[in-house]
């Protein structure tokens, strides 16, 4: 029985056999170009931004039926970008997951925009806060719902991670929903703990990984590590597209188990697959 | 602005920026130098636009008797001071021992008080996670739990084998969780990076 890196080992000599008594049947210039033919159809039929990722992780899209219920209930939403913001004096990894934010954002803002619910978008960062108005802005714009733009706000809450956090803990608005998204760190479970106070659902998302437990501990569904970066690809509301990136997946994954198991029954010698591919 | 001059504007914003970093080049240098200086000088004036709001909405607040008038104030007369501290004829700025005084003496004990609560937050979370049954947050909890039990110091032979465990579980069970985490992190973060450099949206917009 070999080791899995023997076994490896072995996988990686078959294929480079295969590689070394193979030659291009075009020229290079002809290869490349069916090679590109073929990535640009790949590219149509499943982009690969959301080729991994079909799942529901944060439950987001039941953003719908929480802003139907805020409807119903006369209240508002709050959505919470975190405390790292655009120009604040944080480092990239946080601006980066402000900006990752902002299509969950869109998203939220697109629901509250259709059931007529205002939302409250919480930032201690100025450029993030033009940001998040224009975001809401387009919502109500793609929404055809431009009369129901003034009703929602950007609240600017000052200058750093704890203003917000304390902001959130000392608020009595009780929204029907509750999003906090973007960097959490230090302050996370401060944050989260005043945002979940009286809302009637909350979600979170932030690629802290120290805060990991936070957002589990929180309460509510949660977006952990690396899954913010995902959601904006896993938004689509178009049914056939998201049909198409699973059934693409399933394809990729039967393609990787028949390779599996053909290297395997070779190495096993059970079957002779240099026979079979190339007749050799 | 439209949608595709955004876009074109944020490529080619990127992609110098880029070229900035892998080629050695003083004209492309100075080029990317303005457009940086370009981007602080917008963020300032936005800063100091919103700082403005603030404040105006503040006083609103007071004047119109909305909101919270005790939290208004307050926000007033903290950005008071610390313009007066930093303004006042002969102050150094930033610099000003006055406004030191300011962030040293109350800023950050208050973010600290802040902070103090987490020790209650935490134990109130776990509490609550586990009366809400939630799987993930009854893993934590234990695990929490275990770890606790393993970090509790005594001496003697029992003591060595409980620091050895706890040693051991930083090491291997949490320390590959927790290096996954940040491998799936970088890795993503490198390609939603890379996209905000080409301009390419989000999927849903």
């Amino acid at each position: 029985m070999p080791s899995p890196a023997e076994l490896l080992g072995r996988v990686v000599e078959f294929i480079g056999d295969i590689l070394g008594a193979s030659s291009l049947r075009f020229e290079i210039g002809p290869t490349l170009v069916v090679l590109g033919v073929v990535l640009v159809l790949l590219q149509l039929v499943a982009r690969p931004i959301s080729r991994w990722v079909t799942s529901d992780a944060a439950g987001l899209a039941g953003v719908g039926r929480a802003m139907a219920l805020a409807a119903e209930s006369g209240t508002d939403a709050v959505v919470s970008l975190g405390g790292a913001g655009i120009t604040r004096t944080s480092d990239a990894l946080g601006r980066l997951q402000t900006l990752a934010a902002l299509p969950i954002l869109g998203h939220v803002a697109r629901a509250a925009a259709r059931s007529g619910v205002p939302l409250r978008v919480l930032t201690n960062d100025p450029i993030a806060g033009v940001m998040a108005a224009a975001t809401v802005d387009a919502a109500h714009a793609s929404t055809a719902t431009l009369e129901r733009q003034g009703r929602s706000r950007i609240v600017m809450v000052g200058e750093g991670r704890p203003t917000i956090a304390g902001l959130a803990m000392t608020t009595r608005a009780r929204p029907a929903a509750a999003f906090a998204l973007g960097s959490l760190r230090e302050e996370a479970l401060l944050h989260l703990d005043g945002m979940r106070g009286g809302a009637g659902s909350l979600v979170t998302a932030s690629a802290e990984a120290a805060q990991a437990s936070s957002l589990v501990l929180g309460g509510g569904a949660a977006l952990i590590g690396p899954e913010p970066y995902q959601a904006g690809a896993d938004l689509r509301s178009s049914v056939e597209e998201r049909t198409m990136v699973m059934a693409a997946n399933r394809l990729i994954g039967l393609a990787v188990t028949v390779l599996v198991i053909g290297s395997l029954l070779a190495l096993a010698g059970i079957v002779d697959l240099g026979h079979f591919v190339a007749g050799t | 602005m439209s949608r595709p001059t955004l876009a074109a504007l944020i490529l080619v914003v990127g992609m110098l920026l880029l070229a900035d970093l892998l080629v050695v080049n003083s004209a492309l240098d100075a080029l990317a130098g303005i457009v940086v200086n370009a981007v602080i000088l917008v963020a300032a004036g936005a800063a100091l636009a919103a700082v403005g709001a603030l404040g105006v909405r503040r006083i609103g607040d007071l004047w119109r008797r909305r909101g919270d008038p005790v939290g208004a104030v307050l926000v007033l007369v903290g950005m008071g001071a610390v313009l007066v501290a930093g303004l006042r004829p002969g102050s150094a700025g930033t610099n000003d021992p006055a406004v030191q005084w300011l962030v040293a003496a109350l800023l950050v004990p208050i973010a600290a008080t802040l902070f103090g609560l987490l020790f209650v937050t935490t134990l109130g979370a776990a509490r609550r996670s586990l009366a809400t049954r939630s799987r993930e947050a009854t893993v934590l909890v234990s695990a929490a739990l275990v770890t606790t039990i393993l970090l509790i110091p005594l001496s003697g032979s029992t003591g060595a084998w409980l620091a050895g465990a706890a040693g051991w579980s930083l090491a291997v069970p949490i320390g590959a969780v927790f290096r996954g985490l940040l491998i799936g992190i970088a890795l993503l973060a490198a390609v939603y990076a890379t996209r905000a450099l080409l301009g390419m949206g989000a999927a849903d917009e």
